[in-house]
């Protein structure tokens, strides 16, 4: 249960791109091919482990909808790494990213990771977006970026770890400031002897609750 | 509800004019004209509801009220507040920026976040704060005395968790700073623009930190208690309210309630600076009353009859009554799925065990049915904020537009079926436990009422969350109509 650290994640990008798909692939380890609009945002949550430490993720699942995009906007603050979803058979989701990509710079921190993930990648028939035009435009914006298939799960795990990995690295860097909550880094619950301070509250807390 | 008229009209947002008549409030205290237009009338609309309130039948959970109600007798402090707040209140808020960095949404919007402390934590601070610095004005002093001693009985049981409070705060800021961060806390309390969201703020969460804060501090005490524990006993049952909460994403849904309310509230604020005079005053009235809505929560505790509703199905009926309209089915199935769990539950945990039977094996202990108890709260506290942040979504979005009233009303069914799980719970308890010693079985029974308490508190606090949501809804309507 105990973890070093946790991230909170948004996935934003159009409606139907997959957005929801890939959090229940990632967090369930399940396709459901029929999914109910997200109204506003879903959650999701798992644990991860990065250079030997365990890493909790917490991630909002926004709307797509350009009708919740004023109430989605609000969701993005304090957000670490975010998950820029486009449908690589629909070719104006990836004409939509550059308006994405303002709103999330915009309206969370400027450290905040992104990862450019082009979904349904399974479906290579009917492929409107090449590969390689997703990997100019994450370098263009410096963006990760990946294909993924949230049906086959092929990169689904991938894309969540290495978004975790560049945060994890931007923290060893110095980049992030973990105790400043707005870059959606915490610190997992500290281990004993450094915590003198709690213990006699805590004594209060067992008696009290009488759950311990 | 008849003098809402003149509070609206001296709210804190309305700056200079309040002056003559706060004036007449604080008298001949030694202040400066300058400090009594910026603190006093703050203070004068702010303590203007609570001989209202006084009026009453007090509950436990308004007791926050009476601090400040005690402090108007007490007028020789207020010009000690009033120009000692305001030399400390740009220090005190730089300091919180600095300082308090490990508090959740503290550096984002220190003004919205910084609440009035819980008066037991605010009597217990500054007493202690006196003993280290001997700083802490006479006024102040007198205020957190009577807090301390209104508290105290109504408290009760709850006295524990202001315990969570007060550590919460003492492990987070550090250095000899804090005093002068919870300084700032109380200045700001006085000076900043009221937030009406105070006043009714039920039971201990005081928005001094949020909501969700005290919850997540809460979960990790118990991750870190947990993480001390795993080695010797793996064993035993142990119910975490806080983790379990998260686990049903409470917290989430409790965070993005936050964000929605505080944005609201900010929103609201800056749509009444840009009106004036007359249509101010208009707006301050009707948003008065959606205010009022929100503040008239009666919930009677002794009215729920624990031998109703056996299965949950009642609450499905109430709860579908009360949502009518509201679209938001899906959320309410997962709370009404939630509820008809734990009822099942509960009828099993109470079947009569064959004469037979193995107690020991058949029967379920106390430690699992406390578990079973918590883990209900917790997944049913969590799926009600669920419920809220999902409303507030909905009316954000404008499909769908819920009275006050109506919320309100869905705040009580939450409750009521909170306490009344809780009472079928311990006398779950009490039959499991019946060969238990009493220093078993009560922490038990107390525990649970203690999390059904807090649950409840949680879900009040959660209503509150709306308030700013539904005004913001309403100036939205009144602005689209009016283009028409």
């Amino acid at each position: 249960m105990a973890y070093a650290y946790l991230f909170k994640y948004i996935i934003i990008g159009d409606t139907g791109v997959g957005k929801s798909c890939l959090l229940l692939q990632f967090t369930d380890k399940r396709f459901q091919p029929v999914h109910d609009l997200t109204i506003g945002v879903e959650f999701g949550a798992r644990m991860i482990t990065i250079d030997g430490k365990q890493i909790k993720l917490q991630i909002w699942d926004t709307a797509g909808q350009e009708s919740f995009r004023s109430i989605t906007r609000s969701y993005y603050r304090g957000a670490a790494g975010a998950l820029l979803v486009y449908d690589i058979t629909r070719r104006d989701t990836f004409n939509h990213l550059t308006t994405w990509l303002e709103d999330a710079r915009q309206h969370s921190n400027s450290n905040m990771v992104i990862m450019l993930i082009g979904n349904k990648s399974d479906l290579e028939s009917r492929r409107e977006v090449k590969k390689e035009e997703g990997e100019a435009f994450a370098r263009e914006h410096g963006l990760i970026f990946m294909e993924t298939s949230a049906k086959t799960a092929s990169n689904v795990e991938e894309a969540f770890i290495n978004t975790a990995k560049e945060i994890y690295e931007k923290i060893q860097e110095g980049v992030f400031d973990i105790n400043n909550e707005a870059n959606g880094i915490k610190i997992g619950p500290q281990h004993p002897t450094t915590n003198s301070t709690l213990s006699g509250s805590q004594g209060g807390q067992h008696a009290g609750g009488g759950c311990c | 509800m008849s003098d809402s008229g003149p509070i609206s009209a001296e709210d804190p947002v309305s700056e200079g004019h309040d002056a003559s008549s706060a004036e007449t409030s604080v008298g001949s205290s030694p202040i400066t004209p300058e400090s009594t237009t910026d603190v006093a009338p703050t203070r004068r609309a702010k303590r203007r509801p609570e001989p209202k309130a006084a009026g009453e039948p007090q509950e436990a959970p308004k007791v926050e009220e009476q601090p400040a109600q005690t402090s108007t007798v007490s007028q020789g402090g207020w010009g000690y507040w009033g120009s000692w707040g305001k030399s400390i209140l740009s220090t005190a808020t730089a300091t919180v920026a600095t300082v308090g960095q490990g508090l959740t949404q503290v550096i984002e919007k220190a003004e919205t976040t910084l609440g009035i402390p819980s008066p037991t934590e605010l009597s217990a601070q500054v007493e202690q704060e006196q003993k280290e610095q001997g700083e802490t004005s006479s006024g102040a002093d007198a205020a957190a005395a009577d807090g301390s001693a209104a508290v105290g009985g109504a408290m009760g049981m709850l006295t524990s968790l202001t315990s969570v409070v007060q550590s919460t705060g003492k492990t987070v800021i550090t250095g000899s700073l804090d005093a002068l961060e919870f300084i700032g806390k109380k200045t700001m309390d006085v000076i900043a623009e009221g937030d009406p969201g105070f006043k009714k703020t039920k039971g201990l969460m005081i928005r001094n930190s949020t909501l969700s804060q005290v919850l997540r501090e809460a979960k990790q005490r118990e991750e870190q208690q947990t993480a001390e524990k795993e080695s010797e006993s793996d064993k035993k049952v142990v119910a975490h309210y806080g983790m379990l909460f998260d686990e049903f994403q409470g917290l989430s849904h409790l965070e993005a309630l936050e964000i929605l309310s505080r944005e609201s509230e900010s929103k609201v604020k800056s749509v009444l600076t840009t009106l004036s005079g007359d249509e101010q005053l208009q707006l301050r009235g009707e948003l008065q009353l959606i205010k009022d809505s929100f503040s008239l929560v009666e919930f009677d505790d002794e009215e729920v009859d624990e031998k109703k509703d056996g299965d949950g199905s009642e609450f499905e009926r109430e709860l579908t009554e009360a949502l009518k309209g509201l679209s938001v089915t899906s959320t309410a199935e997962k709370l009404n799925k939630a509820c008809k769990s734990t009822c099942s539950q509960i009828t099993d945990m109470t079947q009569p065990e064959g004469e037979d039977g193995d107690e020991t094996t058949e029967r379920a202990s106390v430690e699992e049915v406390h578990a079973a108890a918590i883990r209900s709260l917790a997944e049913l506290t969590a799926r009600s904020i669920e419920l809220f942040h999902k409303l507030a979504e909905r009316i954000l979005f404008s499909s769908c537009s819920a009275e006050a009233k109506v919320l309100s009303q869905l705040t009580v069914i939450l409750c009521k079926e909170i306490s009344l799980l809780s009472k079928k719970f311990t006398s779950c308890l009490t039959t499991a436990g019946a060969n238990e010693k009493g220093e078993v079985l009560n922490p038990l029974i107390t525990g649970v009422f203690l999390e059904a308490s807090n649950s409840a508190s949680y879900i009040q606090d959660a209503f509150q969350l709306l308030m700013p949501i539904l005004e913001i809804s309403h100036i939205q309507q009144r602005a689209e109509s009016s283009e028409q």
